[in-house]
């Protein structure tokens, strides 16, 4: 899996949920304090991910999931390759 | 089958207190007006085998009261609740309707049908009966802890649903708060004030207190969902005691009780009206497609009253309708924020 493909999904997703400009959204962007994120937000974006790359996340993996970075990482570590 | 009639529902089987033959019995009645019924439960304890507009989908794990709504939705996706969200969201059936936990209720229903874009949080709203007029009345209890950004989109949203649903033209909506003055109250109530006075799109009243909820001062009453859930509980008590307290004394000697005979119809016409079956349960405003969070203890009708609610939802477009106002009120989630909204 390319790790530019899911930067791209992430980007997308939290554009689209956040109503924020996609160029806003870097890897290290920080989801609370830089784009207003909440815990529904996040919990979210984790079900998105978890559908798309039949990733499992806990709530407590969730809770350390705090920049785009960290969501990208994740997915790329966890994902069926 | 259920998707041949013009409107389907999914209804989680389980969550009746009354137990499935009276839940099956509310499906049945709905069915009977046309309403298309897919039901998540036990096939054989539903027993609604061949009744016309009703399918059965076979689900027997479900999430009960003591269970985390969020931890179990996310780890069951079996459960009854889940697979009618899931149904929802693959265009199986129009709404959902369930009568089992309200966390698990939200949770799925958020999750599963996804919020309004530009929506923050989804409100619960319930409609109170008032011998005036009935009020719209959010959040009851899906935001312990609210912004004024939130306060702003359950004013839309309540108004949305009142106009689409309740059909009340250009409805007032209220902030309730301890005073009538802009400057009253906490400070997101305060910032919500100024916003919703400037707002295009919305019939703003301005503040409202608590005594003016069930005098019905306003057709949508906006709070948080700590206020709001406790300020529902006190008039549930206290119409439920009052009621009692005026039957005790009907029935105290018999110059009370021919009085009492005489007011009976009247009475009896303002219990119905009081009945929480009567209004079918509280709706989750927000979503990109409509649940109802039915009473658990409802009887039939009740089971009935909240999937006719659910179809009516959506036979008036009450999501499209609170799409358009978000828009046009620049009560979404950037233009709250100041931002230019994208695409």
């Amino acid at each position: 899996m390319e790790r530019d493909e899911v930067i791209e999904l992430v980007r997308e997703h939290l554009a689209e949920e956040l109503e924020v400009d996609p160029g806003r959204i870097e890897e290290g962007t920080r989801f609370r304090e830089d784009l207003e994120a909440d815990s529904l937000d996040l919990y979210e974006l984790v079900m998105e991910l978890e559908d798309r790359y039949g990733i499992r996340v806990t709530e407590e993996e969730a809770t350390r999931i705090s920049t785009v970075g960290d969501a990208v990482a994740f997915v790329i570590e966890r994902a069926p390759a | 089958m259920a998707q041949s009639r013009p409107v389907t529902i999914a209804l989680d089987g389980f969550g009746a207190e009354q137990g499935f033959d009276v839940l099956a019995e509310g499906a049945r009645r709905a069915a009977a007006d046309g309403i298309g019924v897919r039901v998540f439960g036990p096939e054989r304890s539903l027993a609604l085998d061949g009744v016309d507009g009703i399918e059965v989908i076979p689900t027997t794990e479900w999430i009960g009261n003591e269970d985390d709504p969020v931890h179990s939705v996310r780890e069951r996706k079996e459960a009854s609740v889940v697979r009618a969200a899931a149904d929802v969201a693959e265009g199986d059936a129009a709404a959902m309707v369930s009568l089992g936990s309200t966390g698990a209720t939200m949770a799925a229903a958020t999750f599963g049908l996804r919020r309004l874009k530009g929506v923050q949080r989804p409100a619960l709203a319930v409609r109170i009966p008032s011998p005036r007029k009935p009020v719209l009345f959010l959040d009851v209890g899906a935001n312990v802890e609210v912004r004024a950004q939130h306060l702003v989109q359950f004013a839309f949203l309540g108004a949305a649903f009142a106009a689409a649903v309740l059909e009340i033209r250009e409805p007032t909506v209220g902030l309730l708060t301890v005073g009538e003055e802009a400057g009253k109250g906490r400070g997101e109530i305060v910032e919500a004030h100024r916003i919703l006075a400037e707002a295009p799109g919305i019939n703003f009243a301005g503040n409202i207190e608590g005594g003016d909820l069930p005098e019905a001062k306003v057709d949508v009453v906006v709070t948080d969902g700590f206020t709001g859930n406790v300020a529902l509980k006190v008039m549930e008590g206290a119409a439920r005691e009052l009621a009692g307290a005026i039957s005790d004394l009907a029935h105290k000697n018999v110059l009370a009780a021919a009085g009492g005979l005489l007011l009976k119809p009247a009475l009896g016409g303002l219990r119905k009206e009081f009945d929480p079956d009567t209004t079918g349960g509280a709706i989750l405003l927000g979503l990109r497609a409509t649940a109802i969070v039915g009473h658990g203890s409802s009887g039939p009708e009740g089971i009935a009253n909240a999937v006719r609610l659910a179809a009516r939802s959506v036979k008036v477009d009450a999501v499209g309708r609170t799409a358009a106002l978000l828009r046009e009120g620049h009560a979404g989630r950037a233009a709250l924020a100041g931002e230019d909204v994208p695409g």
